[in-house]
């Protein structure tokens, strides 16, 4: 299924932009064909013009030689607009439908990989994906202009023609043949030699962790280690490229030479003539480069190809849990069930959370926290037991109806470019009142431009308790009628905390709310507090009257 | 206001480069020669090629001569531009280093004040595009200018020597060259610059919504944010197809002046050997000549923006490896490990005290917990004692020393965590080099990372950080306070070290930060109360001022700011 799907990509990428491969690749040839013309040309100016001095021949090849460099200028400069436009044209278009799979309501497609991996495979995969666009009018222009070459070549002289195309392959060939293992070993030593700005490109990320505990001159040690081990693979891998460069150049003389002999012998016995010398070496030299093109595009198409590969795999992603298909009432009185749930950790794990109750729960062990929110959010399903709202069983409710019904905020939710104002209007409507509850009035405070000020990517450039503050309030202000939220405050002072606690239960009221935590600010605000221990529920009650338990207060006050 | 780390003017620039050749000003002078003597050999093939055409015409078929000698140019071309080229290589890679070596010490022994100041991207972009840019141009444009330079000057010489009257259509193309060079140069330093920030946009993007897709999803935000990614991309396809019609039209120019410099030499030859001045090899080899030097021409002149790119990167470097060293003479040496603030201040805005008059002290070995609100100061305060801002007014001193003339320094552990790219137990003796085994596995146990840290797939030698294993943020945390075990300093400061664990993970880490800290003198700014009740002393932060300080039990009692607060917060009245 899987190779379907790659050459599925490759085609889609291929007939997207069709128009402007083909007309690259016309005009790709017409290219090639102006350059063979060139030295044919400088040939019969010599035979014709300066040979004989006939002023009106010298004037009629040059100017045919003016509209050849047009000619050869111009469809050079489509060609390769039109191939570029194709191929980048086509990775924006894998790259969007990328996003959109990984987006997409159904998830999954993140599934075991690193969002630098897929943001990756969203750029460097997806260029790859589109150059093929690029090597396929390369790849047509060479065919043609080698097939223009050789036979100009055996207009020539047969025998130069034979001797021209039967060396140049055998030279190239030799030529990829020994170069082969100096470029494995030349890529090999580069990547070695990236090495030293990596380490220089850490060292600075982590500028403040080594001042912090005065290690810079450690650091600047070591970094000269690597830097000098970087240097010497970088020579290496240098001397195998110029050695490399150095045979191809030689071979190339060479070859060049022996053309000369021949067609030297051919002129002098009279059966070529000198302009058609001329133009044989020159054509000898033309037809290195279309023949060496082959190889590149070949491996140009083997990068498309394990970049389609790659992309043809999040595409095809399963989603993580089978869609639902029940709509939800319109308005949900949002009535939370779990009856004896088996999941990740959770053993048999009954709760309920009534309309309009703010229920705390306390996980002593993590583990059970995460698990809880996991079935929340129905991110899987439990493998015994189930999970009702308002009597339906989540796994039946379709997907985005789900999601406005039960919002599960978690804990390192993350926040996107844009103004803190317009982070919060993404949650949903009630953006005043949420900020007021989260007490996102202070963040704005301590930045340039209030709310209007644009937070970087991921929210980096606010500290982590501005950013659950912010965090918060997207989650208040979409006012769902279950509203999940984990470890909201961790980050946030104690004084903030307090005021947070009561926010959240001013706005949440008569709406569903569940608070995982273990902040005993939060535990006080709500009606009711579960202790989950080893997987079950062990206690239940008000904060107040459970602190009186030990091991509730050992993990919630100490 | 930013203001940007220093950039070196041209001139410096072009010195910075001299210093860094003088030491290697023999290997500079044999790359020269070497490359010189084969671009020399090179340029016999023309003359060769022309010598068998006047033979051919004279009806003689005795071609073996100069068919040897081209065969003999061939080979001794390879060879010495594979030698020259590795020769270029050394020197480029030997200058590389020493100036990124000299730049990440000077950049790592900037105060953090400055570097703030410049913003976090100023240092980052220099260490990672401009090193780069730079090693680009030394691994790829370098060699083939070099190359090129040399293979252009050469060949117009050698048609001079040929007939110097061919040099005529050669200097009619020049003007052409120069003003595409100059045309192209501006327009593609700033097209690719934007290129470069449209591409950087768009990667960012990418990496802010996939990094986010459960918030995405969470909040039913997938159309919006495909629809960025897709004017984002388009942005940078845009940007990148304009960049390539700059280009062609570039290459346009360049076929102008190749044709206008061939139909020259042609026109040039047919009227030299009309008037019986010139040979038909003679023209013949100068047509070659000419037309040989479109490839070098092209490549050189393709390469003058990246030159250009490089000397901007350049100059950025040396603006930073010219600044000064900290100097570490006249450093007194503390008596003993106590702080003690008189009188502090501290505004980052005139005007606007976000500290004022501190008095403080934390004696030696004492544990202090700071508490208050967001905005109170609590940051700040931790930084002036960690060294990295110097107070408005007022003093710090450490032992005896104000601090910045004191001997030893304040560790100071921030929120902000990184993982080192390598093995875990480099990472960890990048605080102490000499660390033995022992000592590592004695700092991590006492931070209560042993565990975890011996369970990774290739225990204590685990590749961590970028690119290798992922740590938890827990668990980042929990090896900044063995660094900082093993750096043993004896002041130390923690600052929001807990903050993005969890609950649960926040209970080990104050534990663990109470180990770390045993035995030195500590300021940790608190979150969770429970903190605050577990250290010696507690100091109440309000806009700016210490308004309580106590042990927890005496300011519960005291029924003040710090009473009301933790009864607010526990839940309970006790």
């Amino acid at each position: 299924m899987k190779t379907v799907r790659k050459t599925t990509v490759l085609k889609g990428a291929v007939t997207g932009q069709w128009k402007s491969v083909t007309l690259a690749s016309a005009l790709g040839a017409a290219h090639q064909t102006g350059e063979a013309a060139v030295p044919l040309l400088i040939g019969v100016v010599i035979d014709e013009a300066v040979r004989t001095g006939a002023g009106g021949r010298l004037v009629f090849w040059i100017g045919v030689l003016a509209a050849v460099f047009v000619a050869l200028s111009l469809s050079f400069r489509f060609s390769l607009r039109c191939g570029e436009k194709a191929s980048h044209q086509a990775a924006h278009e894998v790259r969007t439908e990328l996003a959109a799979r990984v987006l997409s309501a159904h998830g999954g497609a993140a599934h075991g990989r690193l969002s630098g991996e897929l943001a990756n495979i969203a750029t460097s995969d997806a260029q790859r994906v589109g150059q093929v666009n690029l090597g396929l009018p390369i790849a047509f222009a060479a065919v043609v202009g080698v097939l223009v070459g050789a036979v100009a070549l055996l207009r020539v002289s047969v025998v130069l023609g034979l001797l021209v195309l039967v060396a140049a392959p055998v030279l190239l060939g030799l030529a990829h043949f020994l170069g082969k293992p100096l470029e494995r070993r030349s890529d090999a030593e580069q990547d070695r030699a990236a090495l030293a700005s990596g380490v220089a490109a850490d060292l600075v990320a982590g500028l403040r962790a080594l001042k912090g505990i005065g290690a810079e001159a450690t650091a600047a040690q070591r970094y000269r280690v690597t830097s000098r081990s970087s240097m010497e693979a970088a020579i290496r891998a240098a001397r195998s490229r110029a050695w490399l460069d150095g045979s191809m150049l030689a071979m190339t003389g060479v070859f060049l030479a022996i053309v000369a002999l021949v067609g030297g012998h051919l002129a002098a016995s009279g059966s070529i003539s000198v302009g058609e010398l001329v133009a044989a070496v020159g054509l000898a030299q033309f037809l290195l480069w279309p023949l060496s093109i082959f190889s590149w595009v070949n491996g140009l198409f083997a990068q498309g190809r394990a970049s389609a590969a790659r992309v043809a795999e999040v595409l095809a992603a399963p989603p993580v849990v089978p869609p639902g298909s029940s709509p939800l009432p319109a308005s949900a009185p949002g009535r939370v069930e779990l009856t004896d749930v088996v999941s990740g950790s959770l053993r048999g794990v009954s709760l309920t959370a009534s309309p309009g109750e703010l229920l705390g729960v306390v996980a002593r062990d993590p583990a059970d926290a995460v698990s809880l929110l996991a079935v929340l959010a129905r991110e899987v399903d439990p493998t015994a037991g189930s999970v009702t709202l308002d009597g339906l069983p989540l796994s039946s409710v379709e997907s985005s109806a789900l999601r406005s019904a039960v919002l599960v905020a978690a804990h390192d939710a993350d926040l996107f470019e844009g103004s803190v104002r317009d982070n919060v209007a993404a949650g949903g409507s009630q953006v005043d009142e949420a900020m007021d509850a989260a007490r996102v009035d202070d963040v704005a405070r301590a930045l340039p431009d209030g709310l209007d000020t644009v937070i970087s990517a991921r929210g980096r450039s606010l500290s982590g308790g501005q950013r659950q503050r912010v965090a918060l309030a997207r989650a208040l202000a979409a006012a769902p009628p279950v509203l999940v939220v984990h470890d909201p405050t961790t980050a946030v002072d104690a004084v903030t905390e307090v005021s947070l606690a009561t926010g959240i239960k001013r706005m949440r009221s008569g709406l569903t709310t569940i608070v995982v935590a273990t902040s005993p600010a939060l535990l006080a605000a709500a009606d009711r507090v579960v202790f989950l221990a080893s997987g079950a529920v062990v206690s239940s009650g008000a904060h107040a009257d459970l602190v009186a338990d030990e091991d509730y207060r050992l993990v919630v006050l100490s | 206001m930013r203001e940007l780390l220093a950039t070196a003017s041209g001139t410096r620039t072009w010195a910075a480069v001299g210093e860094l050749v003088r030491p290697r000003r023999g290997l500079a002078w044999g790359a020269l020669l070497v490359l010189l003597a084969g671009t020399a050999v090179g340029l016999i093939t023309a003359p060769m090629l022309g010598r068998i055409v006047d033979l051919v015409g004279a009806g003689s078929s005795a071609l073996a001569w100069p068919v040897v000698v081209l065969v003999l140019v061939a080979v001794a071309q390879g060879v010495s531009t594979a030698f020259g080229t590795s020769l270029v290589a050394r020197l480029g890679e030997g200058m590389l280093a020493d100036l990124r070596e000299k730049f990440v010490e000077r950049a790592l022994h900037l105060p953090l004040e400055r570097v703030e100041k410049a913003g976090a991207g100023d240092l980052t972009s220099r260490v990672t595009r401009d090193v780069q840019v730079i090693a680009d141009a030394v691994r790829n444009a370098l060699p083939v200018m070099a190359r090129a330079a040399l293979t252009i000057g050469l060949t117009v010489v050698g048609i001079a020597v040929l007939d110097w009257r061919f040099l005529i259509p050669v200097l009619l193309a020049l003007p052409i060259h120069v003003h595409t060079v100059r045309w192209y140069g501006g327009r593609a330093v700033r097209l690719y610059a934007s290129q470069r920030v449209a591409v950087g946009v768009q990667q960012q993007q990418l990496l802010d919504s996939i990094g986010g897709a459960a918030t995405v999803r969470t909040f039913g935000l997938a159309s919006s944010h495909v629809a960025r990614v897709r004017t984002r991309s388009q942005e940078a396809v845009d940007l990148a197809l304009r960049g390539i019609r700059l280009l062609t039209r570039f290459y346009g120019r360049l076929n102008v002046a190749e044709f206008i410099g061939l139909a020259g030499v042609l026109v040039t030859g047919y009227l030299l050997v009309g008037a019986g001045s010139a040979s038909v090899g003679t023209a013949t080899a100068a047509a070659l000549y000419f037309h040989s030097l479109f490839n070098p021409i092209n490549a050189a002149l393709a390469l003058a923006d990246d030159a250009q790119a490089a000397t901007a990167s350049l100059s950025r470097l040396v603006g930073v490896t010219d600044g000064p060293m900290p100097s570490v003479e006249g450093r007194v040496r503390p008596v003993d490990t106590t702080i003690k603030l008189a009188g502090v201040g501290y505004s980052y805005v005139d005007g606007h005290p976000v500290l004022r008059d501190i008095d403080l002290e934390l004696g030696a070995g004492e544990r202090v917990a700071l508490v208050g609100a967001s905005g109170a100061g609590k940051t700040t305060l931790a930084k002036l004692i960690a060294g990295v801002h110097e107070p408005t007014s007022g003093s710090i001193t450490l032992g005896g020393v104000e601090l910045g003339l004191a001997a030893r320094s304040v560790a100071l552990i921030t929120q902000e965590v990184h993982v080192f790219a390598g093995p875990l137990v480099d990472d960890l003796r990048l605080a102490r080099p000499d660390a033995s085994d022992e000592d590592i596995t004695a700092a991590l146990a006492r931070v209560g990372a042993l565990g975890w840290a011996s369970a990774l797939p290739s225990g204590l030698d685990t590749v961590v950080g970028e690119g290798g294993h992922r740590l938890t943020v827990a668990q980042a945390q929990q090896l900044a306070l063995a660094r900082l075990v093993l750096a043993d300093p004896p002041v130390a400061i923690l600052d929001e070290a807990t903050a993005d664990a969890g609950s649960a993970g926040a209970r080990e880490l104050e534990e663990a930060a109470a180990r770390a800290l045993d035995g030195r003198t500590g300021l940790l700014v608190a979150h969770r109360l429970t903190q605050a009740a577990t250290a010696d002393r507690v100091v109440v932060l309000e806009a700016g001022r210490v308004v309580e300080s106590g042990t927890h039990e005496q300011l519960l009692a005291a029924g003040g700011r710090y009473a009301t607060l933790w009864a607010a917060w526990s839940g309970t009245r006790s």
